[in-house]
C-alpha cells in the first residue's frame, strides 16, 4: 500500500529555452503542472495562447478528416484484435524526421481533403444531372429544340396538358372546340397518367385562338427547357456524366496513391495535438520579459532524473524541490505491486485517497480476488478466463494500459476462480459427471476437494459469513492503522476498539449457543464461558459505544442520545455480515445455470442426435453462463469491496496526479537514446 | 386429491420463472431503450451502456435457478414424481420470494440503471458507480433467491 510521495517543483528558466523544457518535459511525462496565479507587482504576467491553439487544433482536424477520407477510399489492413493494442513508439530523430516535414504532410493532407471535397460535389452534379435528364426524357421524341417558337408564319406551341390523351383524342376535342379553325396541327408526344406533352403548331394568326381553347384544357409550358433538340441535349448530358464519373475514379485513385502517407498523416494529428498542448500549459506558466516560471508536482522518485535531464541541456535554469505544505491540495498517484496494481482502476473508480489516507489497494486486492472467486465458483470457467487473458496479454505485448491492467485483473480473478471451483468441485457444473453418465455409461465424478455447496448449502452460508465478518473486521483494522498512524490513540480505541468488542464479542457468544451451531451446521462449539466472556466483551464495547459515540458534545443529554444513535450501529454490521450471503447465491448461481444447460443437452440421450444437441447446448449455454456470472461477480465484488469493506474506513476525494505528457493517438513519443 | 402436490409444486416453478422472467424483461427493455439512446449520440459507449443494460436481466436468471431446482427436486426432469400435498404447497411457497422480489425489484433496478446510462452518457468515467446503485437494488433479489433455494434444497428433509 503506497502513495508515491509528491514533491513541488519550481522551474525558472530564460524565455528562450521554453520550448526546449516544455518538450522535454512533456515527453518524460513526470509533471503536473499547476495553474499559476498572476502577481502584477512582481511583473509576472500570463500570455493568451488561445489563438496559437486554434490554428494547431485546426490542423490536427484537417489532418484527423484526411485520415478518415484515405480509410474509406483505401481502408488500412489492421491486424486481428489490433484495436487492443496501444501507440506505437517513435524515436526522437524520427520525430524531428517527420516534423520537418510538416508542412509538406499537411499539404498532402489538404489535398485529400480537397480531392474528397471535389468527389462530393461531382456526386452531387451527377445526381442533379440525372434529374434533369428524367425531366427531359417526356420530351425525347420531339425533334425541334424545346425553345422552338415557330417560323415566320407559324407559331409553335410545345408544353404539357395535365391528362392522358391521345393524339386523335386531343384532335377531336380541338375541332369540337374550334369547328371554324384548321389552320393548325398537332402531335401527342409521350402520354401518360399524370400529364401529356404536346407539341402544336399554328399559323402566327390562328395562335391567340388556338391557345386559349388549351389554355382551357390546362396546357402548361414545360418546366424544363433548352435550346437544343431535346434528344441532343440528353445525350450531352450522358456525356457530362461520364466526365464527372471519370473525373471521380480518378480523384479516388489520386486519394489512394497517397495511402504511403497514411503514417506520416496519422503524426499529424499527434504533432499538432502535442503542440496544443504545450500551448495550453503555456498558458498556466508566467512569464516576464525574458523569464519564465513554472510550478507543479512531481513523484518524489523521479525529481532526480527530472533535474538532470533539464540541466544537460540548458544551462541557465533553477529548479527547486519543496515538500508539499500540508494544506496544499497534493495530487494522488498510486504505486503496488503487480499483484495488487490491477486492482487500482476499481479504487479510482470509487475515489483515490484522500489526504492523510493510506491506499488500501493492496488489502483490497486479495478480497478481491478471493471474493471473485467464490462468486464464480467453478474451475472451468476460471481456466477459460484465464487462458484467453493470459493469451491476449502474452500475445499482444503492445497493449494500452488500462486494458492490460483490466486483463490482469481478471487473469488474477480466474486463477482464484478455478481454484474455488476445484474446492467445490464445479466444472461446467456438473459437466464431467453427466457427460461420461449419458455417453459412457460410466459416471465419472471428481470429488470436491472440500464440499460442494449445493449439497450442503448452511455450510456454505456459514462459510461466507465468515470470509464477511474477516473482510469487514480488516476494513476495521484499516480505520485502526489510519488513526495510529495520525496519533489519535483515543479515537483509535473508541471508534474501532469499541467495535471489535461489541461485534466479536456477540459473535464469539453466539458461536457457543447451541442452537446457532447447529442451524449453520458448525463442525464445533464453543464452551459456555467462553461464550460467557464473548457476552461481557459485547457488554463492554457496547457501554464504550453510549458512553463515547457522543463524545464531541458537550450537552451530556445529547451525549448520551448520540451514543445510542452509535449503539444501533450495530445492526449495520449485521446487515453487512448478512450481505456476504451473496457469496453462497451467486456461486449456487454459476452451479445450478451449468447443471440446468447440462441437463437440457442430454434431452435427446445417447446417439449422434443427442452429442451434436450437447455440443450446441454446451456451448451457448456455458458461454451465457459465463458472461452473465462474470458481470454479476464483477458487480458484487465492487459492491462488497465500495459498500461493506470502504464503509469502515474509507473516505476517498484525492485528486489524481495527472503529468503533462504526449497524450496522443497514435504514437507515443519517448526521450530514448537518440543523444541530441 | 394426493397427485396434487405435483401441481402446486410446478405452479410454485412456473412462477418463479414467470414472474422473476417478466420483471427482467421488463427490465432489460427499459435499459435497452436508455442504452440505444446514448449509443445514437456516442457509439463508443456500446460496451459501458451493454453492461448497464444486462443488470437487471439477473432475476431472470435467478427466477429460472429456481424453477429448475424445483423441477429437479420433485423429480419431473425424471419423469416420475413423487410429491405429498403438503411439500407441493411447501414448494410453491417456496419459490413465491423470488417470484415477486425478481419482479419488483428487476424493474426498479431497471429505473437505476436507466438513471447509471445516463450517468455515462455525461461523464464515462463514473462507470464504476453508476454500476453501484442498480447493484445495491439487486441485493434483494439475492436475498430472496437465497430464501427460496434453501428452502427447496431442504423440502425434502421435512416430512409432510
Amino acid at each position: 500500500m503506497a502513495l508515491l510521495a509528491m514533491k513541488k517543483v519550481n522551474i525558472c528558466a530564460l524565455k528562450k529555452d521554453r520550448k526546449a523544457v516544455l518538450e522535454t518535459l512533456q515527453r518524460l511525462g513526470m509533471v503536473e503542472i499547476s495553474d499559476l496565479c498572476e502577481s502584477y507587482q512582481n511583473g509576472f504576467l500570463k500570455v493568451d495562447t488561445f489563438s496559437m491553439r486554434a490554428v494547431f487544433d485546426k490542423n490536427k482536424v484537417a489532418a484527423k478528416n484526411a485520415l478518415e477520407v484515405l480509410e474509406k477510399y483505401e481502408p488500412e489492413e489492421k491486424p486481428f484484435l489490433s484495436s487492443i493494442c496501444g501507440r506505437d513508439e517513435i524515436s526522437r530523430r524520427n520525430y524531428y524526421i517527420f516534423a520537418n516535414e510538416a508542412e509538406e504532410i499537411m499539404r498532402v493532407a489538404n489535398e485529400i481533403l480537397r480531392l474528397s471535397k471535389a468527389i462530393d460535389d461531382k456526386t452531387a452534379e451527377i445526381v442533379r444531372i440525372n434529374t434533369q435528364i428524367e425531366a427531359l426524357l417526356d420530351w425525347k421524341l420531339l425533334d425541334v429544340p424545346m425553345k422552338f417558337v415557330g417560323t415566320k408564319r407559324t407559331r409553335a406551341l410545345i408544353g404539357t396538358l395535365p391528362k392522358d390523351v391521345s393524339e386523335l383524342g386531343l384532335k377531336e376535342m380541338l375541332a369540337e372546340i374550334l369547328p371554324d379553325e384548321d389552320r393548325y396541327t398537332l402531335e401527342v408526344i409521350r402520354s401518360s397518367s399524370e400529364q401529356s406533352c404536346v407539341f402544336v403548331l399554328c399559323h402566327v394568326a390562328a395562335e391567340k385562338t388556338v391557345l386559349e381553347v388549351l389554355r382551357k384544357l390546362g396546357f402548361a409550358y414545360p418546366a424544363v427547357s433548352t435550346k437544343k433538340v431535346p434528344a441532343l441535349k440528353i445525350n450531352k448530358l450522358l456525356g457530362k456524366i461520364d466526365t464527372l464519373k471519370e473525373q471521380i475514379l480518378n480523384s479516388k485513385k489520386e486519394i489512394r496513391s497517397y495511402k504511403g502517407q497514411r503514417n506520416a498523416i496519422k503524426f499529424m494529428v499527434d504533432y499538432h495535438e502535442m503542440r496544443s498542448q504545450k500551448y495550453e500549459m503555456i498558458a498556466k506558466l508566467l512569464h516576464t520579459k525574458n523569464v519564465f516560471m513554472l510550478s507543479g508536482f512531481i513523484p518524489e522518485k523521479y525529481a532526480a532524473k527530472l533535474e538532470s535531464a533539464l540541466t544537460s541541456k540548458l544551462n541557465s535554469i533553477a529548479i527547486d524541490f519543496s515538500v508539499p505544505g500540508k494544506d496544499e491540495e497534493t495530487p494522488v498517484m498510486l504505486q503496488n505491486n503487480s499483484f495488487a496494481s490491477p486492482v487500482e482502476s476499481v479504487l479510482e473508480s470509487y475515489s483515490l485517497p484522500g489526504r492523510g489516507e493510506v491506499d488500501p489497494t493492496s488489502v483490497m486486492a486479495i478480497f478481491y480476488y478471493v471474493l471473485f472467486g467464490m462468486m464464480l465458483s467453478d474451475a472451468a470457467y476460471g481456466l477459460i478466463i484465464v487462458a484467453a487473458c493470459g493469451f491476449i496479454l502474452a500475445r499482444y505485448k503492445n497493449i494500452k494500459a488500462g486494458l492490460k491492467k483490466a486483463l490482469k485483473m481478471f487473469l488474477f480473478c480466474g486463477i482464484s476462480t478455478t481454484f474455488w471451483g476445484v474446492l467445490f468441485g464445479s466444472y461446467f457444473g456438473d459437466a464431467i459427471e453427466v457427460v461420461s453418465e449419458t455417453f459412457f455409461d460410466t459416471p465419472i465424478n471428481i470429488p470436491a476437494l472440500w464440499f460442494v455447496p449445493l449439497n450442503e448449502p448452511m455450510r456454505m452460508l456459514a462459510f461466507s459469513f465468515a470470509i464477511g465478518i474477516l473482510h469487514l473486521f480488516t476494513g476495521l483494522f484499516m480505520q485502526l492503522y489510519e488513526l495510529v498512524r495520525a496519533k489519535k490513540f483515543k479515537d483509535a480505541i473508541y471508534d474501532v476498539g469499541s467495535w471489535y468488542l461489541l461485534v466479536g464479542g456477540i459473535i464469539v457468544y453466539m458461536l457457543s449457543v447451541p442452537i446457532i451451531a447447529e442451524m449453520l451446521v458448525l463442525k464445533f462449539i464453543l464452551p459456555p464461558n467462553v461464550g460467557q466472556v464473548g457476552a461481557i466483551a459485547a457488554s463492554l464495547g457496547a457501554l464504550l459505544i453510549l458512553l463515547t459515540a457522543g463524545r464531541e458534545s458537550r450537552n451530556p443529554f445529547k451525549r448520551f442520545l448520540k451514543g445510542l444513535y452509535g449503539l444501533y450501529g450495530v445492526t449495520g454490521y449485521l446487515s453487512d455480515i448478512l450481505s456476504y450471503s451473496r457469496l453462497l447465491a451467486l456461486g449456487l448461481a454459476t452451479g445450478v445455470i451449468a447443471q440446468v444447460f447440462n441437463k437440457m443437452g442430454t434431452m435427446a440421450g445417447n446417439g449422434p442426435a443427442g452429442v451434436i444437441l450437447f455440443v450446441l447446448v454446451f456451448l451457448v449455454g456455458h458461454t451465457m453462463n459465463i458472461a452473465i456470472n462474470l458481470l454479476g461477480a464483477y458487480v458484487h465484488t465492487n459492491r462488497l469491496q465500495f459498500v461493506e469493506f470502504f464503509g469502515k474506513f474509507y473516505e476517498g476525494g484525492g485528486r489524481k496526479f495527472s503529468p503533462f505528457f504526449v497524450n496522443t493517438k497514435y504514437y507515443n513519443v519517448t526521450e530514448d537514446a537518440c543523444n541530441e | 386429491m394426493n397427485n396434487f402436490g405435483v401441481v402446486f409444486a410446478l405452479l410454485g416453478a412456473a412462477l418463479a420463472s414467470l414472474m422473476a422472467g417478466i420483471g427482467s424483461a421488463i427490465g432489460v427493455g427499459m435499459a435497452g431503450e436508455a442504452a440505444a439512446g446514448v449509443v445514437t449520440e456516442d457509439p463508443g459507449k456500446f460496451g459501458k451502456v451493454l453492461l448497464l443494460q444486462l443488470l437487471p436481466g439477473t432475476q431472470g436468471i435467478y427466477g429460472l435457478l429456481v424453477a429448475v431446482l424445483t423441477l429437479i427436486q420433485i423429480g419431473i426432469l425424471g419423469g416420475t414424481s413423487d410429491v405429498s400435498l403438503g411439500q407441493g404447497l411447501l414448494y410453491l411457497v417456496s419459490c413465491l420470494p423470488i417470484a415477486f422480489v425478481g419482479l419488483w425489484s428487476a424493474i426498479r433496478q431497471a429505473r437505476a440503471a436507466v438513471s447509471g446510462i445516463s450517468t455515462v452518457a455525461k461523464r464515462p468515467e463514473q462507470m464504476g458507480k453508476a454500476m453501484i446503485f442498480p447493484a445495491m437494488v439487486e441485493t434483494y433479489a439475492i436475498l430472496a433467491l437465497l430464501v427460496s433455494v434453501l428452502s427447496i434444497l431442504n423440502i425434502p428433509k421435512i416430512n409432510v
